[in-house]
């Protein structure tokens, strides 16, 4: 098993009055895939928010307990949460370019923390981002097109490319492919055996076949609370907990 | 199982399977029951009826495959159901199995003599009521999930291994006397292994149980008899 690359200690969340977040240890392993599964309104998208900080742009949200990353705490206030967001990438549940060029889309991120400081440089980081997110040979005639008149899958993968050109450690993954078709699905989920060479991998996904296929560690969350963790495979054959099987088979009430 | 599913027909499909599994498996019994009477009674009227079953056994054969297809592709199950989808699929076919060898034995009865000997017979009965027995308690662990039980029956297969070389030996003491009892006594030799070998699938099915109830496997290795060693 590989090194634990991120580590979440009695992490309780809060959006004012309700408690999103019990207590949640959970260790995530690094260049593997972890798989968040459990019904909407679980914690999943609140826990991987908690990972690059995303929860401090809500008012109302209160995080206590710890994350580390490479045993460094990240709820520290004198954390640059600037310099996290570019260790830890994130990709949502829908494709969500900025209204710029492909080009531009990759470029953009590389430029304001300061990397690729000529136009080579930034030629390099787009082409090698779009190589990565398996793109490159689909747009690389058209750089300069906007990258929402892509179809919804290249959108995708463009926002993938996008979160790679800061050249991160971790990307979050929030259903990414719940907008997509089966052939892009199955495009981001070739890309994501690939990326999880290089990257430390979290994905919040709705489908347990996709959980089976993507990941090597899966979370079962429910009501807030992490109900069980283990390798994927053991989890989809064979759980420990009756509340894991009884989601992971359809018998939830 | 627990709670139901939320999907209400995907319940059904799965008690369906397990419906088919559990007929199949009474068939089965059946048909072995009345294939080890033939042998023992000689009776030679009764061959037809026990291949004719074996037809049944192998339609129903087709019929849970084609029922693990759907639920496979529908319903890609998950955990115990998966489980339980995988384990029909394999007790069914060691099912199937146990049916060839009960129809090979009834085919077996044509040329035996009316006269055989009774403790030539007596063995080979004792062998054929433990098998039925293991079959029979096999099933009732599948029906009412008794891991226990059918665990029980897997050790138990020591059991047939030994009659099984008594039975031999009977056999070949018997032919060993008169050379002119070869011709049948080759047959008896076979139906007396066809015997041993349903006993190894029935403990495949044992073991089938007990991965379906618990999800892992039966660590270590089966206690063996006398006629495996050999």
């Amino acid at each position: 098993m590989n090194n634990v690359k991120i580590k979440s200690k009695n992490l309780n969340v809060y959006y004012g009055e309700k408690q999103a977040l019990f207590n949640v240890n959970l260790d995530l392993n690094e260049k593997e895939v972890t798989a968040l599964i459990g019904p909407s309104g679980c914690g999943k998208s609140t826990f991987i928010r908690c990972i690059n900080r995303m929860n401090d742009v809500i008012d109302i949200c209160k995080v206590s307990g710890n994350i580390e990353i490479d045993g460094v705490e990240i709820n520290d206030k004198n954390l640059d949460v600037v310099s996290l967001r570019e260790r830890v990438g994130m990709v949502f549940q829908k494709p969500n370019p900025f209204p710029k060029s492909i080009y531009d889309n990759i470029s953009y991120g590389p430029k304001i923390h300061g990397k690729g400081e000529t136009k080579s440089e930034l030629d390099e980081i787009v082409e090698n981002s779009l190589k990565k997110a398996a793109l490159w040979e689909e747009v690389k005639d058209r750089l300069n097109e906007p990258g929402t008149g892509l179809s919804g899958g290249q959108q995708q993968r463009l926002c993938i490319a996008r979160a790679i050109s800061v050249n991160p450690e971790v990307i979050l993954m929030d259903e990414p492919c719940s907008a997509l078709d089966p052939i892009a699905t199955a495009k981001i989920e070739e890309l994501i055996d690939e990326l999880k060479k290089t990257y430390t991998i979290v994905i919040v996904t709705h489908s347990m076949a996709q959980a089976v296929r993507v990941s090597q560690k899966t979370g079962f969350f429910h009501l807030g609370k992490l109900i069980e963790v283990g390798k994927t495979e053991k989890i989809f054959k064979n759980p420990d907990n009756k509340m894991t099987q009884d989601y992971i088979t359809g018998r939830f009430g | 199982m627990s709670n139901e599913h939320t999907v209400k027909s995907y319940e059904e499909e799965l008690r369906y399977l397990i419906d088919s599994v559990i007929k199949m498996g009474s068939l089965t019994e059946s048909q072995l029951v009345d294939s080890m009477d033939a042998v023992i009674k000689v009776d030679k009227d009764s061959i037809d009826k026990i291949i004719k079953s074996d037809d049944e056994i192998n339609k129903f054969r087709s019929k849970i495959d084609t029922q693990i297809m759907t639920l496979l592709v529908k319903r890609a199950p998950m955990a115990i159901d998966l489980r339980e989808t995988i384990s029909s699929l394999k007790i069914s076919q060691d099912l199937e199995r146990i049916g060839d060898l009960s129809k090979s034995n009834a085919k077996k009865v044509k040329p035996l003599p009316l006269d055989l000997p009774e403790e030539l017979l007596g063995n080979l009965k004792r062998l054929g009521d433990l098998v039925i027995k293991q079959l029979n308690d096999v099933l009732d662990s599948y029906v009412n999930k008794n891991y226990d039980k059918a665990k029980e029956v897997w050790e138990k297969d020591e059991q047939v291994d030994d009659l099984t070389y008594i039975a031999m030996e009977s056999v070949i003491d018997f032919l060993s006397k008169d050379k002119k009892n070869l011709d049948f006594s080759t047959h008896l030799i076979f139906a007396t292994k066809n015997l041993e070998r349903a006993g190894d699938h029935i403990t495949n099915i044992a073991e089938s149980i007990c991965y379906l109830i618990k999800g892992e496997y039966l660590k270590g290795s089966r206690p063996k008899g006398k006629v495996i060693q050999q």
